[in-house]
């Protein structure tokens, strides 16, 4: 047993795969203890297509302005502000009218953003008719100007509140350009590393509960399924005979009969308000159990003929002490990596159920599959909310990944022939 | 003086294990095999045997690699050569083997005559399917095999009939010399008659020139051998004709090995059987000198030092570091010891 | 021909078995769940709790069409003689059309996706498999992380990938339709090309994952045959490499198509899912569309139509490998 543990974890494929998955459920452990917030919670309001809030630091703009500021004088600010509002595609804009207005090219330089916007203050007319121009284009450049306008000045904004008396505007602070305020002095700033999906949410929170909610559907399923599969197995390879058909018989039934469509049909015939994860997992564990039953099986053949068991067997052993003690060590290590593939199986069904619309209730816990369905759902990947989705596929592959490779790793240990 | 097939000189071998550790399971071998004769290798499990017959063909490949050393069939030098050449001349045409259980050497989802046709056309002849099924049925008739064979998968063969439909197959290109790796092991006894009997016709028609025996049921040698080659770790430790081995072996391996043979007969149950203690020694780090000293009932402390094979008079050989009267005397003082107890 | 009698009757035995149990697993897991949904929906419709009167009318036919107010062994029959004659009922969600005639256009197209993709998925796959296991190297070294990564994905992780890239950032290909808006479907180049653009993404996606999955299973096989005795006295033989791998490729093939057979179900599934993602007109998007609606003989005829496709292709698949495998022949005719 030692033994074997040590070759396991010698292999490399094996070691990297349990690194990932450890990882992943340590984070999903560590993770809800240290930041606490509702995975659920909504956080921030959209419109009907969803929020979908980008990530990033938010900062509370009112608590900033009350916060106290510091002066840093940095030499790229101006640039960096003025880049902020003229992009590349702006300058060869500009650039292009200038020309069409009659200015020599190898006067305009639009990198140096000083002359560039010199020139277009001394030259640009908006009412100037620019042959081959649509209206569109006059519009922008219309607009342009306008945003351009105090560009590059270096007049700080007045902040001003309304005299509960009066109504008048009476100044109270200056905000000067080079006003800094230090973000963790700030009372609201929030970190939203992926931004918020279509409800509003934390994604970062709701991912972690999220992977945490797949995990344990994927664990549970793969139990039930392992263990269902482990004793039919058993009692057709030992006990052979009618029991051995009978339980052949379903077990091919549900090979060719797909089990999505099982699960399917089952799914949406507990309907929506049952559907909890844990029924999720009950229900996929008592479908996915077929190929464990198989692979133990044929391998309970193989073992049933042996001279140990048959020694047993003329011991007067009972049938039970028999397949404890003489079977079930030669296919611990198959019973092992049975349960790896099942629990990824598992987490893959759930995701797959929740894309169609058939996984746990929306509104008790979020699951993989449920987000990627809302992903999709609300348009993410057209609206190019990269941040909806992509973590999600990420943690599905990873979690993926990691089993199959902690998989294939234990494969190379007890079949030598694999191995490079 | 016959013409001799095959000429061994030094030949080492290794196996390059995953840890790239090298094993020499050939160590510096060297044999000579004639016209008409038959060699047998004796040996236990695990001596090298089989890996000298693998090495004999001249075709390596991973995990095991050609060292060093020369062999020369019927003239020719073939170690060193270009394996594809090898492969196309001198393999199934020069020298042929036989593998151990060789139930399953044939590939299940192919006709037997079209793995023949096969064969054929590796070798660059090219014959039409009606010239090939010609001469495999001449080559099954006179073997006394059932033409019918041809056309079955292996499936629908018995275990013996696939042995000496493999047998068959293997002197198909009428090779030089035929090496047969345990040919009747897996059998039962009336299958190991028939293939026994169809090697010794094999030699007798001229079908093969020469052909090494390879077992560790020492009973068949005598019957089937010319002569006998013992190998001990990798290492030859004694020559001698069939009648020398068995009957008046030299190394006290040998001695022993030939003592373990049990031959039914009156006053059996009162002998001891004469085994020997321990194991063969491994071969990645094989002990200096005599590989056999450590369980050697005469060894002394000189053997650990280097020994090598003492050729004396009529073509035998042994590898010990007693004079021959040496060794006769410590047998005849255990035969007499024996015979007072 | 004669040989095989035996063995095609078993099979075929086999098969009608199957295809029952599942028509009736079909039927009746629905209408065992504690809250038949059937019954709820009809019942909500006698009540006339929805208002549009045509809604009612589906319903009202469904109940006519069915008799779901008859007892359960009644309405079996019934469902059976329906599906004969190739009548599902009016689905509840698309009404006028029937569930038959939405069914005719998106199987169709899921046949024409999945069916060649799993085949040169599967064939790509072991080939593969094969080489990995023969040259060993880096070229080994190169594809096993490669397709460990590749089967374990599920097939709408890379269709979700393959849109992301090919589709959104690059704008390579089309990201949803099985063709394009302004087409309608005529038998001209212009809309065969726009079909093409149009599946490759949903086929990609298919293959890619296959092939990872199948490379991995190949590359065991050829690794066991390989080492099997009869390689080694082939080479002895002077049999050349490039036979051999012939030889192994053979052997190991046989049971890498019974081992198709047990995996299209899933394949299939996994595949649906991928249609999905890129809407596609099959039956994935059918069934979607379906669960969204309620409506429910759509998915009840969906769900029947996939395992029959299944079926008939793990039964196709047998009867293959009966004439692929001379063993078969071999040991029938004693």
């Amino acid at each position: 047993m030692k033994n074997t543990l040590k070759q396991v974890f010698h292999s490399g494929k094996f070691v990297v795969g349990f690194v990932i998955f450890s990882f992943i459920v340590l984070t999903v452990i560590i993770f809800p203890l240290i930041i606490k917030t509702d995975p659920l919670g909504i956080i921030s309001q959209g419109s009907t297509q969803g929020s979908f809030l980008p990530p990033g630091i938010y900062v509370n703009v009112y608590d900033s302005l009350n916060t106290l500021p510091y002066t840093l004088m940095l030499d790229d600010a101006a640039a960096k502000r003025i880049a902020s509002k003229l992009s590349p595609d702006d300058r060869t804009a500009i650039k292009e009218w200038l020309v069409a207005a009659g200015v020599p090219e190898t006067q305009i330089d639009s990198t140096d953003t000083k002359s560039l916007l010199d020139l277009w203050a001394k030259n640009y007319d908006p009412k100037k008719q620019i042959p081959g121009m649509t209206f569109a284009k006059t519009r922008y450049f219309q607009r342009l100007n306008t945003s351009l306008q105090g560009i590059l000045s270096t007049e700080g904004v007045i902040l001003a509140t309304k005299n509960a008396q009066t109504g008048a505007l009476e100044q109270t602070d200056t905000v000067a350009q080079s006003d800094y305020v230090n973000a963790s002095e700030v009372p609201n700033v929030r970190l939203l590393l992926l931004g918020t999906d279509n409800f509003g949410r934390d994604v970062t929170a709701e991912l972690v509960s999220a992977t945490g909610t797949s995990l344990l559907i994927g664990i549970v399923a793969g139990l039930i399924a392992t263990t269902i599969g482990l004793v039919l197995g058993l009692a057709a390879g030992y006990m052979g005979g009618v029991v051995d058909d009978v339980i052949m018989f379903f077990t091919n039934l549900l090979t060719v009969i797909p089990t999505i469509v099982i699960l399917i049909l089952i799914s949406y015939s507990i309907g929506q308000e049952k559907r909890g994860p844990v029924i999720i997992a009950v229900v996929i564990g008592f479908t996915a159990w077929v190929w464990t039953a198989r692979a133990v099986r044929a391998q309970v053949f193989s073992l049933r003929d042996r001279d140990h068991v048959s020694l047993s067997k003329l011991s007067g052993h009972p049938v039970w002490l028999i397949i404890f003690t003489d079977i079930f060590p030669y296919i611990a290590s198959y019973v092992i990596m049975a349960l790896i593939l099942q629990i990824s199986t598992a987490i893959l069904y759930e995701a797959s159920l929740s894309i169609l619309g058939l996984g746990p209730k929306t509104t008790d816990s979020a699951t993989l599959g449920l987000m990627m369905n809302w992903g999709f759902y609300y348009m993410a990947p057209s609206l190019g909310k990269w941040w909806a989705y992509m973590p999600v596929i990420v943690v599905i592959a990873l979690v993926s990944f990691s089993l199959n490779l902690m998989n294939t790793g234990l494969d190379q240990v007890y079949n030598p022939a694999l191995r490079e | 003086m016959n013409e001799v097939m095959l000429e061994v000189n030094e030949l080492t071998t290794k196996y390059i294990t995953r840890y790239n550790e090298d094993i020499y399971a050939v160590d510096h071998v060297s044999l000579k095999v004639e016209e008409g004769k038959t060699l047998g290798i004796a040996g236990e499990s695990g001596c090298g045997k089989s890996t000298l017959a693998l090495s004999l063909m001249g075709y390596y490949f991973a995990p095991l690699y050609y060292t060093s050393g020369e062999i020369i069939i019927d003239g020719r030098n073939i170690s060193g050569m270009d394996p594809d050449i090898v492969r196309k001349s001198i393999l199934g045409t020069e020298i042929s083997y036989i593998p151990q259980a060789a139930m399953n050497a044939l590939n299940p989802t192919r006709k037997i005559i079209n793995f023949i046709e096969d064969v054929y056309r590796a070798h660059d002849v090219y014959k039409t399917k009606k010239e090939v099924y010609d001469l495999a049925c001449e080559c099954l008739n006179i073997l006394g095999l059932p033409v019918e064979v041809l056309q079955k998968y292996p499936v629908e063969l018995s275990g013996g009939m696939k042995q000496r439909t493999v047998i068959a197959v293997s002197v198909i290109l009428y090779p030089k010399i035929l090496i047969a790796d345990e040919p009747s092991s897996a059998l039962d006894v009336t299958s190991q008659k028939m293939v026994i009997k169809m090697l010794r016709d094999l030699m007798k028609d001229g079908f093969i020139k020469s052909m090494i025996f390879i077992t560790h049921e020492l009973p068949l040698l005598y019957n089937v051998t010319d002569d006998i080659m013992v190998m001990y770790a990798g290492q030859i430790v004694e020559k001698a004709s069939a009648k020398e081995a068995v009957f008046d072996p030299l190394h006290p391996y040998s001695k022993g090995l030939m003592g373990s043979i049990i031959v039914p007969e009156q006053g059996l149950r009162d002998v001891k059987l004469a085994a020997i203690p321990g194991v063969p020694p491994n071969l990645k780090n094989p002990p200096p000198g005599c590989r056999f000293a450590p369980r050697c009932k005469y060894a002394v402390a000189e053997c650990s030092l280097s020994v090598n094979l003492h050729n004396i008079e009529g073509g035998r050989a042994y590898r010990c570091i007693f004079s021959e009267s040496e060794l006769r005397e410590y047998y005849k003082k255990e035969a007499e010891q024996y015979a007072r107890k | 021909m004669k040989g095989y009698a035996k063995y095609f009757s078993k099979k075929l035995v086999w098969f009608g078995i199957t295809f029952f149990a599942a028509f009736l697993l079909n039927f009746f897991l629905p209408r065992m769940m504690p809250g038949d949904p059937v019954a709820a929906i009809v019942a909500r419709m006698a009540q006339g709790q929805t208002n549009t009167a045509g809604v009612q009318a589906i319903y009202e036919q469904y109940t006519e069409l069915f008799g779901t107010n008859k007892p359960m062994m009644t309405q079996f029959f019934i469902y059976l003689k329906n599906v004969i004659h190739g009548d599902f009922g009016f689905s509840f969600s698309q009404y006028p059309r029937t569930v038959a005639n939405v069914l005719k256009s998106s199987l169709w197209w899921t046949v024409i996706l999945q069916f060649p993709a799993i085949i040169i998925g599967f064939l790509i796959g072991n080939v593969l498999g094969v080489l990995a296991a023969y040259l060993r190297g880096w070229y080994d070294k190169a594809l096993m992380p490669l397709s460990i990564f590749a089967s374990g994905f599920p097939a709408f992780g890379m269709a979700t990938v393959l849109l992301v890239i090919f589709g959104i950032t690059l704008n390579w290909f089309p990201t949803s339709g099985g063709y394009g808006f302004d087409m309608i479907p005529n038998l001209s180049w212009a809309f065969f090309g726009s079909v093409i653009v149009h599946y490759m993404l949903p086929f990609l996606s298919i293959v890619l994952i296959a092939i990872g999955g199948w490379a991995i299973g190949m590359r065991s096989m050829s690794i066991y045959e390989l080492n099997s005795d009869y390689v080694k006295y082939s080479r002895f033989m002077g049999i050349k490499d490039s036979k051999i791998i012939q030889y192994v490729f053979r052997n190991a093939m046989l049971p890498q198509i019974t081992g198709l057979a047990l995996a299209i179900g899933t394949m299939v599934g996994g595949a649906l899912v991928a249609e999905i993602i890129f809407s596609y007109p099959g039956l994935g998007t059918t069934l979607l569309s379906a669960i969204r609606g309620q409506d429910y003989p759509m998915i009840s005829a969906v769900t029947l139509i996939i395992t029959m496709m299944v079926l008939f292709a793990t039964f196709a698949l047998e009867i293959l490998y009966g004439f692929i495998d001379p063993r078969i022949k071999a040991t029938q005719s004693d």
